[in-house]
């Protein structure tokens, strides 16, 4: 479904990426951790689309398109969705228009007609009941004056009301109580489904308790450096990330 | 309470600490001000005659002129014919070496904890002593020279450097740009001159030490100090004058002139006499300055701590001219007693991606007054323009004012501009915190103010910062009430 | 100065003719205030730019012709054309002007309980003009500026709305501003709300043309609360491409008074709205929100003085601008706390988004402070749209124009939600979306 080849990118001339390399199929989870500075996040941002990335070779494919090929909004609109770290707060935007203009492009997209008002507001009630949101956060701008923990549920709400075919988590992890970490862990659990796949980015191995990964992968110096099954993410949190680095550069 | 008002009391009358005289001899041109003065003080001064012209084409456009009358201050008309534009110690004109200055000058100097002598001087840091109308030394000159700077008097460099300073005076701030300004021009007697070059890195602070001692004269010194591409230099000034019952003018112009890549950074620790409790006597100092960050990626910072003065009229400003140019203003005001100040600054966006910084703290005592006034304008070709505004007042005392006036024009949708201003009172709850520790309600004032004016203060050069915090913690001692 | 001193003769003699015509003539109080008016006008004559109040707004657009007062309308309009421009369906009352003159017909008046008085200023000079003594002309000393005088000067028509003590009204009082040609047209209404202590009223004014006839509005709205008091006042300047508008508000706030209000201006060619508030009473407090959009050749223009004469009044101000074309705006907003008004807290705030190459923003909050123990502050910004919210929407599948739209919309919508008249919000609304359809919206670099 996602195919990363030699991926070079840089940031202000200053190379981020030096030739990553991943396959993602469907259904899959896969873990990328690595320390801080690796380009994890980087990443998950080239594959969303953001600007400020020059992409210096490789390519992405994702159904067997040019990925880096197509606007922001169109990898929405084909499937992709990146939960960001720090869901940026858009205010005087109510919460309910946004969600209704996203899920009705995104809709329009696969072919499908635009929900109703009624029928609109039935799913998005359903999907916030699923993710513990409170309804009353529907009804304020967007993340504005919401805590760290709403803004996340924010973001899984999002993920379950949009149905991406790939959802790519970049630190959604970070800064959750656990009982937050619960919610994010239980919203992906719930969204898993064979036709849907997962990159978890994260730094810590936390997430991977809740949630388990098929594939963990471990990002240095904007490469990935080793693969392996969830054992190896239970390895790093033992041993810490400098015998990769270490290894990688030997 | 009552017995700290009382306390308050005391401390407000405690004396200026640099307000005593020298006794020295002067040569002085008698009060009033017209042509042939200028001439005289051009004469003086062995000026070449397209220095004269300058000066007299200045003094006919000034005599056109009326005072600028927007600023937020008020005071009685001024008698430009009562002044003197001319006092200098009576030895010989022009520099002297070290060991041929009056040793009642150094002995003034050492007073005022600047000793000329270089091996008691301040480490890495070079003077020149302005008194009165001239510069009666400067040190390390020789050390400078070695590097390729020079750091003179700027009658000095009339002389002796003709061309660099036919080719940039009046290139930032002309003679024509204000009353004050123009005023200047036709009769600044000196003041100092710096011209770095090329690629240098000034191997020491620079400074310049004005004191006005003579009563009933005007001090109108000019500064030009040019970097050439790449080079670097920080600058400093100071100024203290004796306690008198007359106001006194003080009115400067300062130029810079930056090329590409080229760092002015331009300190001014601004300790005029400030009159006394009733407002008799001080300095007005009416001051322009402006830098001009012609080159590419130049950056000019003025940080300003202005505690003296009984009027103080001033906005250092940057025209930032080359693209990715930077400019910065880092200020702290403080008016107690009747004080009075009005300044602030100017950025002009001209260049692309040009970045300015506004950080600008008022602290009114008494009866002071403090206005900031500041323009950020955004020219159309001014793509990707920066500037980010912080003005914060503080007040103490009931019968204290302060004001902020920004102006913002914007002409280019790239820009992005931010502006914020807050005034308050020190909090009842931070004074209480202090003092619950144990801290006296003075020093917790002054803790505070401090702590209040740390981002203006970390901009100085480190052998100054400490200086200014005294200085701040001195000229607030009995404003709490 | 001489450039302005014809205009100022040819008003002058605009006065002496319609003088005789006017309301209240046998009122000696009110003819002394409309002399001293004109005299005041005709001395001190209109700003120039170098008047620091006019720094950057230019008169020429407004003194370039002559504008007659209260001309008649061409065509009379049916109730059924004016039902477009009403914006609260719960309206208690409405009033109907044209070019200035109220017209009962129009106006709906019935229903009103008791403690209420509502209606034509005019008809009120004519019948009873000893009752407003008190309250004309008290809010809005004529010496503040010439726009000022020349109104008091041509006091005429316009609305004149008392609320008696601790009377509270069920629906808002919409007061709609029509101007209609033919010919160049010129109004000048005056407006005078009252509500004695404790009265609570919603009051909107609604600025709007018949059709594209050059016009030019000199309105006049002076509000007195008493002890107490709240009012709600909406205004909405939406007149034609070629009017030429400036209003004035001066509000006096008693004791706990309470004035909340949303000024919007998005249309004509030159438009200016100034408040003038005075609390001269402890306790009381203001909310100013306004949102202006400025399209191509349209010049906008927000001034606000806030005064706090006495301690402990809370004021807070947030005026927002959206620049398109060749749009120019300029903001003007000053906070006065005057020497012991203690425990002042005021804020003021002014954001600009620009969304075109060729647009202006001029923009200048003041502090003016001779109190110590005060909390007063001021922001502005001025910029373009978040790049990051922009990727954020465009991540969930937002197309960039739309995604620009909304964001626009939020912008506004963060004034607009201080406004309890739905249909007020709603007419802002569309007319937002259609300003923004109609130019497109500006992307950012690489777009």
């Amino acid at each position: 479904m996602l195919t990363v080849k030699d991926l070079r990118v840089s940031v202000d001339e200053q190379p981020i990426l030096n030739g990553l390399n991943l396959e993602v199929g469907e259904g899959e989870v896969h873990a990328i951790m690595g320390p801080n500075g690796s380009g994890k996040s980087s990443f998950a941002h080239v594959l969303a689309g953001r600007e400020g990335y020059t992409v210096t070779g490789g390519e992405v494919r994702f159904d067997d398109q040019d990925l880096l090929d197509l606007s922001v909004e169109e990898r929405a609109r084909k499937g992709l969705f990146l939960a960001l770290q720090y869901p940026v707060e858009l205010p005087g935007v109510s919460n309910l228009v946004f969600l209704r203009e996203s899920l009705n492009a995104i809709r329009a997209a696969r072919g499908e007609p635009a929900l109703d008002a009624a029928t609109f507001m039935k799913v998005v009630r359903d999907k916030a009941g699923q993710v513990n949101m409170s309804p009353e956060l529907l009804k304020r701008s967007v993340n504005a004056g919401f805590s760290g923990g709403e803004k996340k549920r924010n973001e899984i709400l999002q993920l379950a009301l949009l149905e991406p075919r790939l959802a790519i988590l970049d630190e959604t992890d970070s800064g959750l109580d656990i009982d937050a970490l619960r919610v994010v862990a239980d919203g992906v659990n719930v969204l898993r489904s064979p036709q849907r796949a997962f990159i978890l980015v994260t730094h810590y191995q936390r997430l991977l308790d809740y949630v388990e990964p098929d594939y963990v992968h471990v990002l240095s110096g904007g490469r990935i450096v080793r693969s392996g099954d969830k054992s190896l993410a239970l390895e790093l949190e033992r041993r810490g990330y400098g015998w990769i680095a270490g290894e990688a550069a030997a | 309470m009552s017995a700290e008002k009382q306390g308050v009391k005391e401390l407000i009358r405690r004396e200026y600490q640099q307000g005593f005289v020298t006794d020295i001899q002067t040569d002085t041109l008698p009060p009033g001000l017209d042509e042939g003065v200028v001439r005289a003080i051009s004469a003086k001064k062995q000026e070449p005659d397209w220095m004269l012209d300058w000066r007299l084409a200045a003094f006919r456009h000034w005599s056109e002129q009326t005072e600028p009358e927007w600023a937020s201050v008020h005071h009685a008309p001024i008698d430009y014919q009562s002044i003197s534009y001319y006092a200098a110690p009576s030895a010989r004109p022009g520099p002297a070496s070290l060991d041929e200055v009056d040793p009642k000058l150094l002995e003034t100097y050492a007073k005022l904890g600047i000793p000329l002598e270089e091996q008691k001087a301040l480490a890495g840091v070079a003077v020149d002593a302005v008194f009165d109308s001239v510069s009666v030394a400067t040190t390390f000159k020789k050390k400078l020279a070695e590097a390729g700077v020079i750091f003179c008097a700027i009658s000095e460099a009339v002389r002796e450097h003709p061309e660099l300073v036919k080719q940039y005076l009046g290139s930032v701030v002309s003679y024509r740009d204000n009353f004050f300004a123009s005023l200047n021009a036709a009769v600044f007697s000196d003041g100092t001159f710096v011209y770095v070059p090329k690629g240098v890195r000034c191997p020491m602070e620079l400074s310049t030490y004005f004191r006005i001692n003579s009563a009933n004269t005007g001090q109108f010194e000019r500064t030009l100090i040019i970097a050439e591409e790449g080079s670097h230099v920080s600058y400093l000034e100071g100024c203290t004058a004796p306690m008198r019952d007359e106001n006194q003018l003080h009115a400067a112009v300062v130029e810079l002139v930056a090329l590409d890549d080229a760092r002015i950074k331009y300190s001014t620790v601004q300790n005029w006499y400030p009159g006394d409790e009733q407002g008799r006597g001080g300095i007005y100092n009416f001051v322009t300055k402006r830098g001009d960050c012609r080159g590419a990626r130049s950056h000019i910072s003025w940080t300003q701590v202005e505690t003296g003065s009984a009027i103080t009229w001033k906005y250092p400003s940057c025209i930032l001219r080359g693209d990715g140019a930077v400019g910065e203003f880092y200020s702290v005001a403080v008016t107690k007693g009747r004080q009075q100040a009005d300044t602030g600054t100017k950025m002009i966006h001209i260049g692309r991606n040009t970045r300015s910084t506004i950080v600008s703290k008022g602290i009114s005592a008494g009866h002071g007054s403090n206005a900031y006034r500041g323009l950020v304008r955004i020219t159309p070709k001014a793509e990707n323009a920066r500037n980010h505004t912080q003005c914060d007042s503080l007040l103490i005392g009931d019968r204290s004012a302060a004001h902020t006036f920004p102006y913002i024009e914007v002409r280019n949708p790239s820009a992005k501009m931010e502006h914020e201003a807050t005034t308050s009172k020190i909090g009842d709850d931070q004074l209480f915190y202090c003092r619950s520790r144990g801290l006296s309600e003075e020093d917790a004032v002054s803790m505070i103010v401090n702590g209040f004016c740390k981002e203006v203060f970390k901009e100085l050069p480190m052998e100054f910062a400490a200086e200014a915090q005294k200085l701040l913690s001195v000229s607030l001692e009995g404003a709490v009430g | 100065m001489n450039a302005m001193l014809e205009p100022v003769e040819r008003y002058r003699r605009l006065i002496d003719a319609v003088a005789p015509s006017l309301p209240g003539d046998d009122a000696g109080w009110l003819t002394s205030q409309r002399a001293r008016a004109t005299e005041h006008f005709v001395r001190q004559g209109f700003p120039t730019r170098k008047d620091e109040a006019w720094r950057y707004t230019s008169l020429e657009r407004v003194l370039e012709q002559v504008w007659a007062p209260n001309a008649e309308p061409g065509l009379q309009p049916a109730t059924a054309d004016i039902a477009a421009f009403h914006l609260a369906k719960d309206a208690v009352a409405r009033l109907v002007f044209i070019n200035g003159r109220c017209l009962p017909g129009l106006s709906s008046l019935s229903g009103l309980p008791a403690g209420v008085q509502l209606g034509s200023l005019h008809s009120a000079l004519e019948q009873q003009p000893e009752r407003l003594a008190p309250w004309l002309g008290q809010a809005a000393q004529a010496g503040v500026s010439s726009f000022t005088a020349l109104n008091t000067a041509l006091i005429d028509d316009g609305a004149w709305v008392h609320i008696a003590v601790g009377t509270k009204l069920a629906g808002p009082v919409e007061l709609l501003y029509l101007t209609t040609g033919p010919g160049t047209v010129a109004a000048h209404p005056r407006n005078l709300v009252v509500l004695e202590d404790g009265a609570e009223a919603t009051v909107v004014e609604h600025y709007a043309s018949l059709d594209d006839t050059a016009c030019f509005t000199n309105s006049l709205t002076e509000v007195l609360l008493g002890a107490g008091a709240q009012l709600e006042h909406a205004r909405l300047q939406d007149e034609s491409a070629a009017a030429r508008h400036i209003s004035n508000v001066f509000v006096q706030q008693g004791h706990s008074s309470h004035y909340r209000a949303v000024g919007v201006s998005v249309g004509g060619l030159w438009s200016r709205s100034e408040y003038h508030n005075r609390m001269q009473q402890t306790q009381a407090s203001c909310e100013i929100d306004g949102l202006y959009i400025a399209g191509d050749a349209q010049l906008t223009d927000v001034h606000l003085d806030i005064g706090h004469a006495v301690p402990a009044c809370t004021s807070r101000e947030r005026f927002k601008g959206i620049l398109l074309g060749r749009g120019r705006a300029v903001f003007d907003g000053r906070i006065r706390v005057e020497v012991d008004a203690q425990k002042t807290d005021a804020q003021l705030a002014n954001d600009n988004l620009m969304l075109s190459r060729d647009a202006e923003v001029d923009t200048k909050p003041q502090l003016e402070i001779f109190a110590d123990d005060v909390k007063c502050s001021h922001g502005t910004t001025v910029g373009q749209l978040e790049p990051e919210q922009l990727f954020y929407l465009r991540s969930r599948g937002i197309g960039a124009d739309d995604a620009r739209r909304m964001l626009c919309l939020g912008f506004a919508t963060e004034v607009l939600q201080a406004c309890s008249v739905d249909g007020f919000r709603a007419r802002v609304e569309t007319r937002l979306q259609q300003r923004l359809a109609a130019g497109a919206v500006m992307g950012n670099s690489g777009e």
